[in-house]
């Protein structure tokens, strides 16, 4: 941990907290929104947001018949199968590669070493992001200096899978072997051997220092926190927590299948969440032109971030612009664990400064936050540990949030669902609970006191700087969420076991995150009407598998007055869909959703138009319902069918409908959850048993509550398994430890206890219909709840993730 | 070498390497329902009937299969006449990314058929090896139980209903006219 003095920023963020009543503030985010009025419908008056229409593409998913990208190999008789050579030191150069014997095997294709021509020699980053990356371009799609055992250093192409791993393995590389670091603290330190040397790195990131393995510092401060600490009417208080390198763990294997097509220009089919930037980012590396790349998403089978990076494409690309023909490359699922993406581990300290009476001064995070080999998401998930978890606390008038982050030669890390939230929310929601109960306040009443409410106006959001990310509270269900929550787990009548030595807790832990990321978001869509009244629906919003496409369905058919049926949804195909950033930061439904339902509101206008002169009747009479448009003064109508017809081969006007829409927001409303967690532990022996989780979410208006519950219990299990698995483990040479999944803790139908998820309806009107995010907020909040229960049960606390029986038994013996 | 099996009562000659495993096989067929998660017969994607029996296909190696039928999430419903589990998972909404879905319909098929009328536990313990990353495994348990009283004759009423929206769109790539598709 570091002990240094941080400064204050500079740019405004040292101002004292400034009272609501200050009119710029309002003027700047007003509390009234300007809400079209078709945005807020009460329950009764939605016909298909909020209801449960079928996720669209289930009946092709539960019978097998949906592509993923691997089920497009049939498609490609002359397809080949690629594979990688993997660096197998963690630190070095790569002084020699043989690649003789591989290029002379039957069936092989191309072999690509660093200095082949097909691979590109530019910097880039893996991650994501929007241009230009916030993540340091520190990487090459090939590499000679190798910083982590997985580092790719060779591949090949060959007519099958089997005779591509043969190849790879007939490839000898010489190594010159450096000292090299694992552990994250050993890093920072000056004499640690350095993984970057100069010029390794462009576009390098705030707070930078390779000599001593940083990538990036931040800090932001509100008030005055040192001031806080100081006082003498404060008690202050401190505590240290520690979370899981977690894997991503999704079922589909990162895939990605590259061929040049009929007009020479380059197409890939892939498992990515961000088509766009994956096309830009391609672009950038093969110095191709953006318009001569089309990223093709099918149906992906699970991302929670690990696919928001371009891991794998640029490897098919270059093999097939070297074969001269169709390439696939599957990671293994050994390499998912060593050699794709990761949850980066982190070591957070918390300190508050609370009066006698409960009131919380100040709160100040720390986080020590390990990127692995390179930096892709370094910056921005480190900064989210501080500005996700810290808004929720809004009473408190000074608040400073500082990170370093730093290089070891381990896995990569980079985003992955909850962004930096669940390691900010372990420190925050379990050193809360420690100073509730040092201070024999109510856990949850301690929190309620600090908390938002509408109205607020979120300083701490804006407190790493970022120009407008500071936000106004217009929606928030934290009261109905904690109530619910209290109810549904049995807070208040909790049974102890009969046996003596068994002891039943509750752990409660709340959680806010974002709904995209502010002023940094773009979605757009567009509409056309076909002759029978049905639509075609192109949105660049990307379904990763949570049922965004079906979002996007509801959200245009309650425009349009249709049946979800009569639109047919067609995403993520960058020659063919509209511009958007992707499938990250819980933006999808908020931002893509909103470019469709303004796509389809701009076709409704011109479907008026055609309605109005069809019946001659006024614009302002006419509304879409049911298939038809009709006229509120007479009841007449007609059927969107006939429009369809009438618009496209009218006697006297032509038309094709056609509706776009395009959403950008510096809004980015935080959801809410509350998480109980009931667990009973065996003080003999440490045991414990997870009895329930109860997660309430403050979600807006969900569009489509079953698939939001979905949403929210996968999540749940996602945080469970970061509360109770050890994730991916490293040795002394920083090689994962894990390979399969049965080396690695993904809880399975039976160790996971049964999750109850609740949902809050809140109205956020920037949202379309009300809607923001749900599916990262219930990710931050079981390791916290948990730690929580355990010291409520037992009385011990165990804040280095993951509990288990073993720390739980050492902490009761006084260990 | 040549191999015969019959994959949903069609009988088949296929061709198959030494060291190729089931799951490979039946995907170079046309069975892409078949997943595959792993390298090793772990994550359940690949489930199959082999001879009756529940088997991870990417875990049986295909010469040891000679002879020997196949059933695959195939076999089951169609889109527009679902198996019961089927319309069970996707009324519950016990669907995400959808990837491990078929291992799991496969597993919940084999439980019903020696089990029709489950317990929560029993149903856990049946798909206790069919990993799931999406759903925290809430709605495919829920699906099962429902599944199981609709299969019984039961009236079963979907927790949420849901209405069909069309079955034939899933595919976004298929819609882009490339040749080569």
């Amino acid at each position: 941990m570091s002990d240094e003095p941080t400064d204050p920023q500079t740019d405004g963020g040292t101002a004292s907290k400034p009272t609501s009543e200050e009119p710029t503030e309002f003027e700047e985010h007003p509390l009234e929104w300007d809400e079209p009025e078709n945005n807020n419908k009460a329950p009764g008056e939605r016909d298909s947001v909020s209801q449960p229409a079928e996720k669209f593409d289930d009946r092709k998913l539960v019978t097998g018949q949906a592509k993923y990208t691997a089920d497009y190999e049939e498609r490609f008789p002359d397809l080949a199968h690629a594979a990688v050579v993997r660096s197998e030191v963690p630190h070095g150069r790569v002084t020699a590669i043989d690649t003789d014997e591989a290029a002379a095997m039957d069936g092989v294709h191309a072999v690509l070493t660093p200095s082949s021509d097909a691979v590109p020699d530019a910097k880039y980053t893996s991650a994501g992001q929007s241009y230009p990356e916030p993540s340091p371009w520190d990487m090459n799609v090939l590499n000679e200096h190798v910083r982590y055992v997985g580092d790719p250093v060779a591949a090949v192409a060959a007519e099958d899978a089997d005779t591509a791993a043969e190849a790879v393995d007939a490839i000898d590389v010489e190594y010159e072997e450096y000292d090299h670091v694992v552990d994250p603290e050993a890093a920072f330190d000056e004499d640690a051997p350095q993984l970057f040397g100069e010029d390794e790195v462009e576009n390098e990131i705030v707070g930078h220092d390779y000599d001593r393995n940083r990538m990036s510092n931040i800090e932001g401060e509100i008030g005055d926190v040192d001031g806080s600490l100081d006082r003498d009417d404060v008690h202050v208080h401190e505590t240290e927590w520690e979370t899981i390198r977690q894997s991503h763990a999704q079922v589909e294997k990162h895939t990605s299948l590259a061929y040049t097509d009929e007009d020479d220009r380059q197409v890939l089919i892939t498992s990515t969440q961000v088509p766009n930037h994956t096309r830009r980012q391609l672009a950038h590396l093969f110095d191709i032109p953006i318009r001569d790349i089309r990223v093709k998403k099918p149906r992906v089978g699970g991302g929670f971030g690990g696919k928001q990076a371009m891991v794998v494409e640029p490897i098919p690309l270059a093999l097939s612009l070297a074969a001269d023909r169709p390439v696939i490359y599957e990671a293994s699922r050994d390499e998912e664990f060593y050699a794709m993406r990761s949850r980066h581990p982190m070591q957070v300290r918390a300190r508050t400064a609370v009066t006698d009476d409960g009131r919380i001064e100040a709160i100040d995070l720390y986080a020590l936050s390990n990127t692995g080999a390179y930096g892709s998401h370094g910056m921005t998930v480190a900064g989210n540990v501080g500005s996700k978890p810290m808004p929720l606390y809004s009473k408190v008038p000074n608040a400073r949030f500082e990170a370093d982050i730093v290089h070891t030669n381990t896995p990569q890390t980079g985003a992955m669902r909850g962004y930096g939230a669940p390691q900010g929310t372990l420190a925050l929601e379990g050193h809360l609970d420690e100073v509730a109960r040092d201070l024999d306040l109510d856990p949850i009443e301690f929190r309620q006191d600090h908390y938002m409410e509408v109205g607020d106006l979120d300083e701490i959001a804006g407190m790493m700087g970022g120009e407008g990310a500071e936000r106004r509270i217009r929606s928030c269900g934290l009261d109905e969420c904690v109530e619910r929550g209290k109810e549904a787990i049995g807070w208040d009548d909790l049974e102890q076991p009969d046996e003596d030595h068994l002891h039943r807790g509750i752990g409660m832990a709340l959680s806010a995150q974002g709904t995209g990321v502010a002023g940094d978001e773009l979605g757009a869509a567009q509409i056309m009407m076909n002759e029978d009244g049905s639509f075609h629906l192109q949105v660049g919003g990307v379904d990763i598998g949570t049922g965004a496409d079906t979002a996007f369905i509801q959200i245009a058919a309650e425009v349009l007055g249709c049946d979800e049926n009569d639109i047919i949804v067609k995403s993520s195909d960058t020659d063919n869909t509209p511009f958007d950033y992707g499938a990250y930061a819980s933006s999808t439904t908020y931002i893509s959703g909103m470019a469709v339902k303004k796509a389809a509101e701009d076709a409704k206008e011109r479907i008026l138009d055609w309605a109005s002169r069809m019946l001659d009747e006024s614009v302002e009479n006419l509304e879409t319902r049911d298939g038809e448009v009709v006229s509120e003064e007479s009841g007449d109508s007609v059927t969107l069918e006939d429009i369809g017809y009438e618009s496209v081969y009218g006697h006297d006007d032509r038309e094709h409908i056609l509706g776009k829409g395009t959403h950008s927001t510096e809004e980015s409303p935080p959801p809410f959850a509350a998480q109980f967690v009931d667990v009973t532990v065996d003080e003999e022996t440490g045991e414990f048993e997870v009895n329930e989780l109860v997660v309430a979410v403050d979600c807006g208006v969900a569009i489509n509550p079953g698939m939001a519950e979905g949403q929210v219990e996968g999540a749940n299990h996602m945080s469970y398994e970061m509360a109770v698995s050890e994730g991916v483990t490293v040795d002394e040479r920083g090689r994962a430890e894990v390979s399969d999944f049965d080396e690695y803790g993904l809880p399975s139908a039976t160790e996971t206890p049964p999750i109850e998820s609740i949902l809050v309806e809140t109205h956020e009107p920037t949202g379309p219909f009300g809607a923001k995010s749900v599916a990262e907020v219930p990710t931050n909040t079981v390791p916290p709840a948990l730690s929580n229960a355990i010291r409520e049960a037992v009385g011990v606390r165990i804040n280095e993730m993951p509990v288990t029986a073993e720390k739980i038994k050492a902490a009761l013996d006084g260990n | 070498m040549e191999i015969k099996l019959t994959i949903n009562d069609e009988s088949k000659t296929v061709e198959v390497e030494p060291d190729d495993d089931l799951a490979t096989v039946l995907r170079q067929n046309g069975y892409t329902g078949v997943k595959c998660g792993c390298d090793s017969g772990v994550c359940g994607a690949s489930k199959v009937f082999v001879d009756d029996e529940v088997k991870m296909a990417c875990g049986v190696d295909a010469p040891n299969a000679d002879g020997s039928e196949i059933r695959t999430i195939e076999a089951l419903g169609t889109q527009d006449d679902l198996h019961p589990i089927q319309e069970a998972f996707v009324d519950h909404f016990a669907v995400q990314c959808g990837f491990c879905i078929p291992g799991m319909i496969i597993e919940a098929e084999s439980l019903l058929a020696d089990t029709p009328d489950p317990s929560e536990a029993e149903v856990r313990e049946a798909i206790d090896d069919n990993l799931c990353r999406c759903t925290g495994y809430q709605k495919p348990v829920e699906a099962i139980l429902d599944a199981a009283d609709r299969m019984r004759g039961e009236q079963s009423v979907a927790a949420d209903g849901g209405s069909q929206i069309r079955p034939d769109q899933a595919d976004c790539t298929d819609h882009d006219g490339d040749t080569n598709e």
